[in-house]
């Protein structure tokens, strides 16, 4: 009675346990892909703004979208930024004082031009002469000057000296405009913090880049990344983040290390007319870019400009396509021979124990180690003696990997044939067929499901791998390849660049976690090719 | 084993006499002892030995079987009727360390000698295992298996081929709409009478059949007892069988054999009613052990 009880226990306890440990696994591979997935699957969907539909038109890699709909966009577009670009202009004239100061020179000395072509007295011109020069000399001191009271007083005193001489119909008449102008600079703004503001405006200005692209009036930049604004809506939130907050690092407790503190940029600009910009952008920021939902399923086809910045893993995708082919199609026939020579006609001598152990031993050995050898050997050696360049290609790169699955090819189908009944082969050697013959119509077919499972294994593997092929067939950039003599980018190698490469990949995380979606989507894709494959021979095997 | 080797070599030029149509011109065919020369047997064993290693399989086995008979073998486990069954077509070659001395001649030629054909061996001398084995292809496929291998291409030929040895294997009627299904998906017993005719398909002279019926229900064990009835005219068939009624009731000819040896070799009936040696008598009354 107790005996039973202690059965019906136990058998509870174990059920328990083996479903509590697939529930964990369950939840380990949900709390690993999930995130993955979803941030992934940013990259292709997403909302682009109207800067994302002008660079798919305007560069020549991609080259779609309708042209008169984009154009009248960005125009709308321009329109809502125009007021804001407006202000930024006026700010900064006051702030860069220099466009004030060479107005002043060039007409000191236009003046001087013209006073030579009056052909007055030496005493008069002298006067006439020194006395724009003064004026000219006050206003440049009033420019350079950093008190507010100061330089209003050198300005009132330009002012008068303006009034004293008369300048009407002179190249020198325009001082006039020029000292008003820069009064009206002064009233506005605390000359005092001027420096303070240019480096500010500096940072305002790169987030405005971030926004809009190049300010007007700026040169197009060579490279594409720095021709467009944000293209996508998250790329916008923390640019305006960014345009619209400054960091400073500040003494807040005294004593204690500085801490990051946040500051508004309206009271960084207190006072001064850009202050009122911020809001501006910040209340209209959907007008000026115009965000929609867009379907980017063109990222799985598309090439990208270099590191990746702008469009998707088009190229990725056919190398490591080809690199897993090119590996599967040296490692199975060779995996298979191999196996079928250890089971069926190596026997059981030290000499075989001893490669089964080098085999066991292969798998284990990390794919750097394989990596390194793919480059001594087939790169540095095999392709030359073949008369090929020694350089990286997907040629080497497969075959490296091809030797990095082979042991796994090579146990799985070594068990596979192994389990094959005997009687299958005795059935065909007493109708009289050959050894090879009995392996090929008989042994082989039966014992495929198993093989298949091992390629599929070596399939992901061979995929994924990284470092096999760093050496030996993938690169960061560069073009499509031509043929398998040339290096490709890959998946597994581009997520592995990007994680450790530059800033770039801070500012496009989606194309990381993209990389590696389109990973875990193409290995699953070749997983279930290679699972209904094999579902389909087994039951063939079965009989249904 | 040498000895008689080199003695092979010299007779082989008058013993291309062999009239089986089969047997290619330039087969070679060695009697390896006088008593292979018996025309009236198909398959003769003198004093032949078969060792596992040091282990001894069978022990000086003296044994013809004569053809369009039945000839049953019978005795307990372990005491080498499989193991003489399976060598009259070698396939004990597949068991590492396997070694025999003596003679066993088919249709008068050593099959041991290291000239023999194999193929043409086994296509001549069929066997039908214990557990029905048929491969995982369709039922069309596992008959034309060793005619194509005999390199018979023709559909036509083959198309008859598979016809006639379903016939004879009485599983036409069953089978005969459906050649194409995996031969997986029939019964035990069908799959059985496939494997009869996948054998039969090679148009052997000998068939070997090693308990056939053990892993058979009753009604299919008749089917294949009746089979072997209609076949015995046309083939010389030797079965293994633990059951001494089936024995009993499909051979003509049984032989009982004990740890090795052949301990009685006469007809069935009298083997059954009148035993010669008091050990058979014992194992058939079940006395034995």
């Amino acid at each position: 009675m107790k005996r039973d009880v202690n059965r019906h226990i136990s058998d509870k306890v174990f059920t328990g346990v083996s479903g509590g440990a697939i529930i964990l696994l369950c939840c380990v591979l949900l709390l690993v892909l999930t995130p993955m997935f979803v941030r992934g699957a940013s990259a292709v969907l997403f909302y682009g703004t109207v800067e994302f539909r002008k660079m798919q038109l305007e560069l020549p890699i991609f080259d779609r979208g309708d042209a008169e709909e984009v154009d009248a966009e960005v125009a709308q577009a321009l329109d809502a930024r125009q007021e804001a670009f407006d202000i930024l202009a006026r700010f900064r004239e006051g702030l860069d004082t220099s466009i004030l100061r060479d107005q002043a020179r060039e007409m000191n000395r236009a003046y001087g031009d013209y006073l030579r072509t009056l052909n007055l007295d030496r005493a008069e011109y002298r006067a006439r002469r020194q006395a724009v020069r003064d004026i000219r000399d006050g206003f440049e001191a009033a420019l350079a000057s950093s008190d507010n009271a100061v330089a209003d007083e050198l300005l009132l005193g330009v002012a008068e000296q303006l009034a004293a001489v008369d300048l009407g119909g002179t190249p020198a008449e325009g001082f006039v405009g020029l000292v008003e102008e820069y009064q009206e600079i002064v009233a506005r703004m605390d000359l005092s913090k001027r420096e303070q503001y240019a480096a500010a405006l500096d940072e305002v200005q790169e987030a405005l880049r971030g926004l809009f692209g190049p300010l007007p009036g700026e040169a197009i930049p060579p490279l594409a990344m720095n021709q467009y604004g944000a293209t996508r809506w998250s790329r916008v939130k923390s640019e305006l983040d960014n345009l619209l907050w400054a960091e400073e690092w500040r003494e807040v407790t005294p004593g204690e290390p500085l801490e990051k503190v946040r500051i508004a940029r309206t009271e960084q600009f207190a006072g001064t007319e850009l202050a009122d910009m911020f809001g501006l952008i910040e209340n209209n920021i959907e007008a000026m870019m115009l965000p929609r939902f867009t379907f980017y399923w063109q990222y799985f086809i598309d090439d990208s400009t270099p590191g990746h910045y702008f469009g998707g893993v088009g190229p990725e995708i056919l190398g490591t396509f080809l690199l897993t082919l090119i590996a599967m199609a040296f490692s199975v026939p060779l995996g298979i021979i191999s196996a079928a020579y250890l089971v069926e006609c190596a026997g059981d001598n030290v000499v075989i124990r001893v490669i089964r152990t080098c085999i066991n031993t292969l798998a284990g050995v990390p794919s750097i180690v394989f990596g390194l050898f793919g480059l001594a050997f087939f790169v540095l050696f095999l392709l030359p003696v073949f008369g090929l360049g020694s350089q990286k290609s997907i040629l080497a790169g497969g075959m490296t990997l091809a030797i990095l699955v082979l042991p796994v090819i090579i146990r799985a189908s070594e068990e596979a044939i192994r389990s094959v009944p005997r009687s299958y082969k005795e059935a065909s050697l007493a109708l009289g067929a050959g050894n090879f013959r009995t392996f090929v119509t008989v042994t082989l077919p039966a014992a495929l499901p198993g093989i298949l499972t091992g390629i599929i294994l070596s399939l992901s593997r061979a995929a994924g791998e990284t470092a096999p092929i760093l050496f030996t067939g993938a690169v960061a950039l560069g073009p499509i390849a031509k043929s398998i003599l040339q290096p490709t980018r890959a998946l597994s190698y581009g997520s592995y660049d990007m994680a450790v490469g530059d800033r770039l990949s801070a500012l496009v995380p989606h194309q990381q976690y993209g990389m590696v979606m389109t990973l875990i989507l193409l290995v699953l894709c070749l997983n279930v090719i290679a699972i209904v494959i094999r579902s389909k021979v087994s039951k063939k095997l079965r009989g249904y | 084993m040498t000895l008689t080797l080199t003695q092979k070599g010299e007779t082989v030029e008058e013993s291309k006499i062999l009239e089986k149509g089969e047997i290619a011109e330039d087969e070679i065919v060695v009697p390896c002892c006088d008593a292979a020369n018996d025309a009236g047997s198909v398959v003769v064993a003198s004093d032949f030995t078969l060792y596992y290693g040091s282990k001894v399989g069978v022990k000086n086995i003296n044994m013809k079987i004569y053809p369009q008979r039945v000839t049953a073998i019978i005795g307990p486990s372990g005491c080498g009727k499989s193991t003489f069954l399976r060598s009259i077509n070698r396939m004990n070659d597949l068991i590492p360390h396997v070694r025999t001395t003596g003679c066993l001649a088919v249709n008068g030629q050593d099959i041991y000698d290291k000239r023999v054909n194999l193929v043409n061996l086994r296509q001549q001398v069929g066997m039908v295992f214990q557990k029905p084995n048929p491969f995982a292809k369709s039922i069309y496929d596992n008959v034309a298996y060793g005619p194509k291998l005999q390199g018979m291409r023709n559909r036509v030929q083959l198309d008859e081929i598979v016809e006639e040895s379903l016939n004879q294997a009485a599983l036409w009627d069953e089978v005969k709409d459906d050649l194409k299904k995996s031969a997986l998906a029939l019964s035990g017993g069908q799959q059985q009478r496939l494997c009869i005719a996948r054998a039969l398909a090679t148009k052997p002279q000998v068939l070997l059949m090693d308990e056939p019926c053990s892993a058979l229900d009753p009604i299919a064990t008749t089917k294949i007892e009746d089979l072997i009835g209609q076949l015995k005219s046309r083939y010389t068939i030797v079965i293994v069988t633990h059951n001494m009624q089936q024995a009993a009731r499909v051979s003509e000819n049984t032989a009982f054999f004990c740890l090795g040896e052949l301990i009685e070799y006469d007809e069935t009936g009298k083997i059954f009613t009148n035993p010669r040696v008091k050990q058979t008598e014992d194992y058939i009354t079940g006395r034995f052990g």
